[in-house]
């Protein structure tokens, strides 16, 4: 049956099909590196820095216990779990709150913030003041300033992807909860929250990728090397075993590992965050 | 009405959030512009007021110039770059292809990935005994072999093919939701009237698609200004300062504990991204309305 059909629609779309292949061979493009890392993170040292697609003469899976062992891969998945737990939860709780009255209030204060969130979504963290901010605060180097970095850094936009959605759900709905007894905690906890969940899962995916893959903040920010998160740790692992190219792929493949299954669980998500900006209407 | 509405939506509600921005945003912000004109360094306990030093010390320098013309090479390559190839890719995926999907989460994947991951991955790339010069050597052109990363001729390139290698698929999704919104009826009219597929795409498809093109020459304007762990992780400014960009530059300051003059520069940046994307925001969206 199904040889039939292709068969049937070869000999109409032979472009098509040629096309198809060709955009295949492209994603291809995309793929070698990642399993040239892959292959390369099961190969003796020798092997690996030919950095070819052959597989290994022996798997040696002795590598990953090795890095394990000596790239504080444990400690610093537990440090980046941490660090983007608390600021995701902490940045939506503050997004949905302050997005529902951003969104229903329409007056000089609510659009001036809206401006405020507008600069903070595309100007660069003016990174060197803000350690003095952190210091003042008695803040320096401790996981709660970092966090608190990455809450503020992901509010903006957070809150304009939670505004619009905000705004498609009709003010009626407010209102006859308010008739019917609710106050604007109510209001907010028992109406809005609830519908607000599609947004919140969203938002929660691309700000969980922003922080858990920031190099910046925490390059900055975190000078103990026992708070460092996954991408210090793996260029420092980088930096100390450069010639044993086996050995840092099987770094950058527990690394990446985390991203990319998430990435394939929660694509919808993804990209529903990704476009919610950026289509009118 | 306007206290019916304080009273409903409470201001309360926002403090959580203009806190934390106001505190770890804002202020920094605010302070950099203070900082930018003192002379604040890692061993000064008292710190002055300097005027313009830290700014007139900056341009010059060869360094900083240099950083700041790199910066705006690598924003406009990339941007222009990341959105030629990110629109072909969403024209080719918007096809009615059977491998759709699976070539829609390939394309995207590497946006997904950690830049420092990314970063070392091309380290293996383009590092002397790497993956492009071995193949190189194989196919018979060993002629064509050299240090990427430590020839000044050639650093930028790479980390400019990084940044699109990494950045395509993001543009190519918002490509695709822009083209969703395009109605059929529209292209099958225009095939009806005989348009050549060319013609379709510069006198159909690219008008209605304007409002997409807009943000994403911004957003990936913005994010080629901001460029930091491709430059960090590849070459670190090298070779002979020919990659250093402006945060580059800030990094090294903020290590030599050199704080005002890295304020100063990290208010440049501030200033020149800021000011770019509100004029580019506003001159877009005059484009907008009058298509």
């Amino acid at each position: 049956m199904k040889s039939e059909k292709i068969l049937y629609k070869s000999s109409i779309d032979v472009p098509k099909l040629l096309f198809e292949i060709f955009m295949i061979l492209l994603s291809f493009i995309i793929l070698i590196p990642f399993v040239m890392m892959l292959l390369g993170s099961f190969k003796t040292q020798q092997e690996a820095i030919y950095f070819n697609l052959s597989l290994p003469e022996k798997w040696q899976f002795n590598n990953y216990l090795q890095v394990i062992q000596e790239g504080k891969i444990i400690r610093s998945f537990l440090n980046s779990m941490l660090i983007t737990s608390s600021s995701v939860t902490l940045c939506l709780i503050a997004t949905a709150l302050a997005s529902f009255v951003i969104a229903r209030r329409k007056d000089r204060a609510m659009s001036f913030m809206m401006n405020l969130f507008m600069i903070g979504m595309i100007a660069p963290m003016s990174m060197i003041p803000t350690i003095r901010v952190l210091q003042t605060l008695h803040l320096t180097g401790s996981y709660l300033g970092v966090i608190l970095i990455y809450m503020a850094r992901n509010i903006p936009w957070s809150s304009f992807i939670f505004i619009k959605f905000i705004k498609g759900i009709p003010m009626e709905l407010d209102e006859s909860a308010i008739i019917d007894g609710c106050g604007p905690h109510g209001t907010f906890f028992k109406i809005l929250l609830p519908l607000l969940k599609p947004v919140t899962v969203t938002t929660l995916i691309i700000v969980v990728m922003n922080v858990w893959n920031d190099f910046m903040i925490p390059l900055y920010f975190l000078g103990n090397s026992k708070k460092w998160t996954m991408p210090l740790t793996v260029y420092n692992f980088f930096g100390r075993y450069a010639r044993e190219w086996n050995l840092v792929f099987a770094d950058l493949i527990m690394t990446a590992l985390p991203v990319v299954l998430l990435y394939l669980f929660c694509q919808k998500y993804i990209i529903a965050g990704l476009t919610a900006g950026s289509v009118k209407g | 009405m306007e206290k019916l509405m304080k009273k409903r939506y409470p201001s309360s509600f926002i403090i959580p959030a203009i806190l934390v921005f106001g505190i770890f945003f804002v202020l920094p912000t605010v302070l950099g512009f203070f900082y930018s004109f003192t002379n604040w360094d890692i061993d000064r306990s008292q710190i002055q007021f300097i005027g313009l030093d830290n700014f007139k010390y900056l341009f010059s320098r060869d360094e900083f110039t240099v950083a700041l013309k790199n910066t705006l090479i690598f924003g406009i390559f990339t941007a222009v770059l990341k959105n030629i190839i990110g629109l072909l890719l969403a024209l080719g995926v918007n096809k009615d292809l059977r491998s759709k999907n699976y070539l829609r989460t390939m394309f995207y994947l590497p946006g997904v990935l950690s830049m420092i991951v990314v970063g070392i991955m091309f380290n293996s790339i383009f590092a002397m005994d790497g993956m492009l010069n071995n193949t190189l050597e194989a196919i018979g052109l060993g002629m064509l072999t050299t240090n990427w990363l430590g020839n000044k001729s050639t650093a930028m390139a790479c980390i400019i093919i990084m940044e699109i290698w990494k950045w395509s698929g993001f543009h190519m999704i918002i490509y695709i939701a822009g083209l969703q919104t395009i109605p059929k009826e529209l292209l099958e009219a225009s095939t009806v009237d005989g348009a050549t597929k060319w013609m379709q795409f510069w006198k159909v498809i690219l008008p209605l698609l304007i409002s997409s093109v807009s943000i994403n020459i911004i957003i990936g304007l913005i994010g080629g200004f901001k460029v930091f762990e491709q430059v960090y992780v590849l070459t670190n400014g090298g070779p002979g300062g020919s990659t250093q960009v402006l945060n580059t530059l800030v990094f090294q300051s903020f290590s030599q504990g050199l704080y005002g003059r890295g304020s100063a520069m990290g208010l440049l940046l501030f200033l020149f991204i800021t000011i770019i994307s509100l004029l580019l925001n506003t001159y877009l969206k005059s484009k907008e309305v009058d298509s």
